[in-house]
């Protein structure tokens, strides 16, 4: 059995006083597609940040590609380079000088302090690969802030793809798009991971796609509900335990 | 005697010389450490930092202790304060950084009004003066000059990361506590080393307009980047010329030309945005490169 990408052993981490995480434990399999579902306050980002090393844990273990994740977020460059992250949304406010191939080629570069000259041959051919890969190559002289929602999240994803990577978190990336750019961001995605090889770990509030796309659910309310494939893990019962009584399921009948 | 006559004779001037050199290198600083600055909304920061250090100046006075060597350690010791309280506080950062400022300034009157005498005198410290600048002055602002250079050029990912998004820039493996720190530090001594030439109430114009200037003239970020560095340098060049023609107050003229900069800067982004002819359909980069940029969907 191949080593799991990410491993979490009894997990808890502390936010603003309260415990927002309690003792969480699950693994992500190499190539995977994992969904953290649960309402609104129970703790999602803030796993999702603590698994990042962007908020110190309480208590509890996390393993990236094998190594131990330190309690303050410390991991080997070689591991760090080896994750990528989508945020919800980015800080552009007003005009902000920074073209797409700028930005993309930020995601090529290592972790760590470097002249911005270096290298600048091998970043160029990566972001114009990057670009194109994710139907962007119109895009790279547009500024950032000048981008729809639906670009800004293409444009993400070139971020991403723009040096290989194992491990991709996205932390609600489909937020602010309308129904086709979603649909367009997810088949985006889908491909990319299927050609990178990338494991995948995305908090999200739409269980339709989840259903569809993802092997793994895990529902999160500050503990680990349930856990499991999307059939048994977003069954009307387990959504009814995870949201409440109110939590009305609709199925879609797909008909090939 | 003639303008041009009436120049050579300014510009043979050692005290002169010295005032252009600090100008453009007080100048090229305060727009190269602004272009992160205003990105990151840290505009007011060094405002509050500006007003606080008539404060360390006065308390270099109290102690009879030179206010030059006093003033570095407190900006440094009163921005990391500011940041915690920022940090840790629950209130909007603007109304904090109000009250914090508007404390010090109080404190550091009532402080100066029980000075009988102070050689430099309450118009020095507010508007600064240049043309006081000494050789060793400018060779701390030459320093810290190459200093803010290194730094930001290494650490360019870790700063336009950490502006765009914290998390993501921690993904990324930078240390956002640290070059946080680090930027606030920098320009916690940009600012005490500023003081003498600018002046407390001015400095964050050296800080704040020449990158606003920059931001709407460009559009590729190292370009941006040395454009305000440029654009600070070069009007406080022109500005310290104009004060020594007119006999008028040197920092308060090279604001003015800086604030000239700022309105030409937008009057022609404005008119390369709305010309379809001249920019396509959303308007065209002024500096850097690059083809038409279409309006956002």
């Amino acid at each position: 059995m191949r080593q799991p990408v990410l491993q979490v052993q009894d997990l808890s981490v502390e936010r603003s006083g309260r415990l927002a995480v309690e003792g969480v434990t699950f693994a992500l399999s190499p190539e995977s597609d994992t969904a953290l579902v649960g309402p609104n306050g129970a703790g999602k980002s803030t796993l999702v940040a603590a698994l990042l090393g962007l908020v110190p844990r309480r208590s509890g273990a996390v393993e990236i590609l094998g190594q131990p994740l330190g309690i303050d977020g410390q991991l080997p460059r070689a591991v760090r380079a080896q994750i990528a992250y989508v945020p919800q949304t980015l800080a552009l406010q007003g005009r902000f000088p920074l073209t797409v191939a700028e930005f993309v080629g930020f995601g090529f570069d290592p972790p760590g302090l470097r002249l911005p000259w270096k290298d600048q041959r091998n970043r160029h051919v990566a972001v114009q690969q990057a670009l194109q890969r994710t139907g962007c190559e119109e895009l790279g002289q547009r500024l950032l802030s000048e981008l729809s929602g639906g670009q800004l999240k293409r444009v993400l994803l070139a971020f991403c793809v723009v040096r290989p990577r194992q491990l991709l978190v996205l932390d609600e990336a489909q937020a602010g798009l309308d129904a086709p750019s979603n649909e367009q961001f997810q088949q985006l995605l889908f491909n990319l991971r299927r050609q990178e090889g990338w494991t995948v770990l995305q908090i999200s509030h739409d269980l339709d796609m989840v259903r569809r796309s993802c092997d793994q659910v895990l529902c999160l309310n500050r503990r680990l509900r349930c856990s499991g494939s999307p059939d048994h893990a977003l069954s009307p019962q387990s959504l009814n335990e995870l949201y409440g009584p109110h939590m009305i399921t609709y199925r879609h009948q797909h008909h090939d | 005697m003639t303008d041009a006559a009436a120049l050579a004779s300014i510009l043979a001037e050692p005290f002169m010389q010295r005032a252009l050199v600090g100008g453009l290198l007080t100048g090229s600083l305060g727009g190269l450490l602004g272009s992160f600055a205003v990105l990151r909304q840290l505009s007011f920061f060094s405002d509050a930092l500006g007003h606080s250090a008539l404060l360390g100046i006065t308390v270099g006075i109290l102690l009879g202790i030179n206010p030059t060597l006093v003033l570095i350690p407190f900006a440094v010791v009163f921005a990391l304060l500011v940041h915690q309280l920022v940090q840790r506080s629950a209130l909007p950062t603007d109304a904090l950084l109000n009250i914090v400022y508007s404390s010090s300034l109080a404190a550091a009157v009532l402080a100066l009004s029980l000075v009988e005498t102070y050689r430099g005198g309450i118009q020095q410290l507010l508007f600064g003066d240049i043309l006081g600048i000494s050789w060793v002055d400018l060779g701390v602002i030459g320093g810290l000059l190459l200093v803010a250079l290194l730094y930001l050029s290494l650490s360019l990912r870790a700063q336009v990361l950490l502006t765009l998004n914290t998390d993501l820039a921690g993904a990324m493996g930078v240390r956002s506590g640290w070059h946080r720190l680090a930027f606030i530090v920098l320009l916690a001594v940009v600012v005490a080393v500023s003081i003498k030439a600018v002046g407390v109430l001015l400095i964050s114009a050296f800080v704040v307009i020449p990158a606003c200037a920059g931001r709407l003239l460009s559009r590729r970020f190292p370009v941006y980047v040395v454009s305000s560095a440029l654009l600070g340098g070069g009007c406080a060049l022109v500005g310290l010329l104009g004060s020594g023609l007119t006999n008028l107050p040197s920092g308060p003229c090279v604001v003015m030309v800086q604030f000239l900069g700022f309105v030409v800067a937008l009057v022609i982004s404005q008119s390369t945005r709305r010309s379809p002819a001249v920019a396509g359909p959303g308007g065209r980069q002024i500096l850097g490169g690059g083809p038409a940029a279409p309006e956002p969907h």
